[in-house]
């Protein structure tokens, strides 16, 4: 009887009741749909990060990255890398060496990282070869090509074929120079990594700084990118005379984003949550201030504190019950639908190193926990009704019996 | 030897305030079974707190209000509310029925609350809308049914609990003679076929003529109690 009691209660007044179904279906889809959008975006930046930029893991001389000299290289390189290739997990390695150094076209110089590399290795690991949008990719035959990308293209203000100078440091610390034409252009999402790296068949860069065997930098790329922090720490105890580094280390910051990322998407529903909760509430008050006779009398005749309270949570819960699932699924069909066909930022983010187009993403588990978290809310915001309805006193409910 | 079924003794009641009222002054009142009384006076006569006291729904400052030999002062708030749930039937001025239940809902909602079996509460609520003439009407809701109708709703309530007895506070006061006097039949009736106690507070001359026992308030202080 008291569910039936609730259920016909709620609508009484049924604009008012629909009204606040429409707003707390409104207010989880708001909280849900800027989780997801938050989520594919960082799970986006995260498939960039480790395909385009880091791989899952890497190994270094200690100290390399922080000035990338050119006598720190892994002496037995080749030798690691074929070893790390005969794990189950490992898809593929890409040996590197590195250098920074500046680039000169005919009209602008500017500072530039300089990655030598076996072309199809490293089109194993990051898929370099998907992004070249003009151009080839390092084929041909011809002598010294260098694979810039398109935002350094413009910078330099140069085109396929052109000539660039690169001016880096050798082995030994002495100052040479080479010349390099320009083979491909490329562009991945993230416009920072396009302006910082330039390509160039590593025999050339070997020549050049005067290592004869040896590597820079081993990246690695895993059909898991869970077991990134387990394998470098294996391989690091392994080889402890070198650094060996998951990309949640490498990429500065995305330890912490990811970590933070949770708590973000917690923080926007959460503070979605407090003003659906105070909706409610207010809903909820009125309706149980409109009814202080009626809860009155129900008192007088009988029915206990703890019944009166039930009701006014259960009306609560009812509403929230109804408009909880509704806001799920507007939420699940916003994220299916632009899960799939994205959302263009019309290059906003670029800059920063997100995508231009953001395709929202939310696991199972945050579905429940919007879902958890609402009824919480639907809860707590029924409590203070609640308690206003029990603390009427009968007599001056009625006024007089 | 009469049964009491509501007594007090030299009960009072003061509100306080910047000025402290003195609504009920040492009322000594013994109400027996199968009365039929009446408790009028002129407003502000104590006749609406004396009856929340012997309801059970307000508290007296001294004396004793006993029901069936049990002092409500000793009761907890909810052994109060367990205790009007059996043994106390109300009937209100605004009838106050449950605007989302139907006729017969509203009736067997104090049986639900007792926790009676389905067939128990069918074949009572049936019994009792028999009674107040509302068979017909059992599907309707409040807001569907006449003033008097909804008063007979009322008295079904009150009485679905099988209640010691029935308190009805100027239940006649919103009803055109009509329907007044077809709830007084009634009640006036299951007074007299069924024993059922009832006690008014009342202004309604119509119902001080049909009461057996008229108990009259002044200042809080019974003045005179005339049986018929």
């Amino acid at each position: 009887m008291l569910v039936k009691i609730a259920w016909r209660n709620i609508w009484r007044n049924t604009t008012r009741s629909v009204v606040v179904i429409i707003a707390i279906a409104l207010g989880l889809w708001a909280g849900v749909f800027a989780s997801a959008f938050v989520q594919g975006m960082m799970r986006q930046k995260i498939e960039t990060v480790i395909k385009a930029e880091m791989s899952d893991f890497q190994f270094h001389r200690p100290g390399f990255t922080d000035e990338y000299l050119a006598k720190l290289y892994m002496q037995n390189g080749e030798e690691i890398r074929s070893k790390v290739g005969t794990e189950e997990s490992v898809i593929a390695s890409s040996g590197r060496l590195i250098s920074m150094g500046m680039v000169g076209s005919a009209k602008q110089n500017g500072a530039i990282k300089i990655v030598g590399i076996d072309p199809d290795d490293e089109a194993a690991v990051t898929g370099l070869n998907e992004q070249v949008l003009d151009g080839e990719y390092f084929e041909g035959v011809m002598r010294n090509p260098i694979l810039i990308s398109q935002a350094t293209a413009e910078k330099f203000r140069v085109k396929l074929k052109s000539k660039l100078i690169l001016t880096l440091q050798d082995v030994d610390g002495e100052i040479i120079a080479g010349a390099f034409r320009v083979v491909g252009i490329y562009k991945t999402e993230n416009v920072m990594f396009d302006r910082m790296n330039v390509y160039v068949r590593q025999d050339d860069l070997r020549k050049l700084i005067k290592i004869e065997t040896g590597l820079h930098e081993i990246a690695v790329s895993l059909n898991d990118h869970d077991l990134a922090d387990p394998m470098a720490t294996k391989y690091q105890v392994i080889h402890p005379d070198l650094s060996v580094q998951s990309w949640l280390d490498l990429a500065t910051g995305m330890r912490m984003m990811v970590d933070m990322i949770d708590v973000y998407i917690y923080y926007i529903v959460g503070i979605i949550l407090v003003a659906l909760l105070f909706s409610i509430l207010n809903t909820m008050l009125m309706a149980v201030l409109e009814r202080v006779r009626e809860i009155g009398m129900l008192m007088a005749v009988g029915m206990t504190k703890g019944k009166v309270f039930f009701m006014i949570m259960l009306e609560t819960l009812i509403l929230t019950m109804i408009g909880g699932p509704l806001g799920l699924l507007i939420s699940w069909a916003f994220v299916t639908y632009y899960g799939v066909n994205g959302i263009d930022l019309g290059g906003a983010y670029d800059e920063v190193g997100f995508s231009s187009v953001i395709y929202p993403f939310l696991d199972g588990r945050s579905y429940l926990d919007v879902t958890f978290m609402v009824v919480i809310m639907a809860i707590v915001a029924a409590i203070y009704p609640a308690i206003k309805a029990l603390n009427l006193n009968p007599v001056e409910a009625i006024r007089k019996i | 030897m009469s049964k009491f079924v509501i007594e007090t003794k030299d009960l009072c009641k003061t509100y306080e305030g910047v000025v402290p009222v003195q609504a009920v002054n040492k009322v000594n009142l013994q109400i027996e079974d199968d009365e039929f009384t009446a408790i009028i006076g002129p407003s502000g006569s104590g006749k609406t707190t004396l009856l929340n006291m012997i309801g059970g729904l307000d508290r007296p400052t001294s004396g004793q209000m006993l029901v069936n030999g049990q002092n409500l002062a000793e009761l907890s708030d909810n052994q109060l509310i367990d205790f009007r749930l059996k043994h106390i039937g109300f009937v209100f001025q605004s009838y106050n029925l449950i605007p989302v239940l139907t006729a017969k809902e509203n009736t067997e909602f104090i049986m639900l609350l007792q926790k009676l079996p389905k067939e128990q509460r069918d074949a009572r609520v049936e019994q009792l809308l028999e009674e107040v003439g509302l068979a017909d009407k059992k599907d309707s809701r409040p807001s569907q049914l006449s003033g008097g109708q909804q008063q007979r709703v009322a008295v079904a309530r009150a009485l679905a609990s099988k209640p010691d007895f029935v308190l009805a506070d100027e239940p006649t006061a919103n009803l055109d003679s009509h329907s007044a006097f077809n709830l007084l039949d009634i009640m006036a009736r299951l007074n007299k076929e069924e024993g059922i106690t009832f006690v008014f507070s009342t202004h309604d001359q119509r119902v001080i003529e049909r009461a057996r026992r008229v108990v009259t308030l002044v200042d809080g202080e019974i003045v005179s109690d005339e049986r018929k």
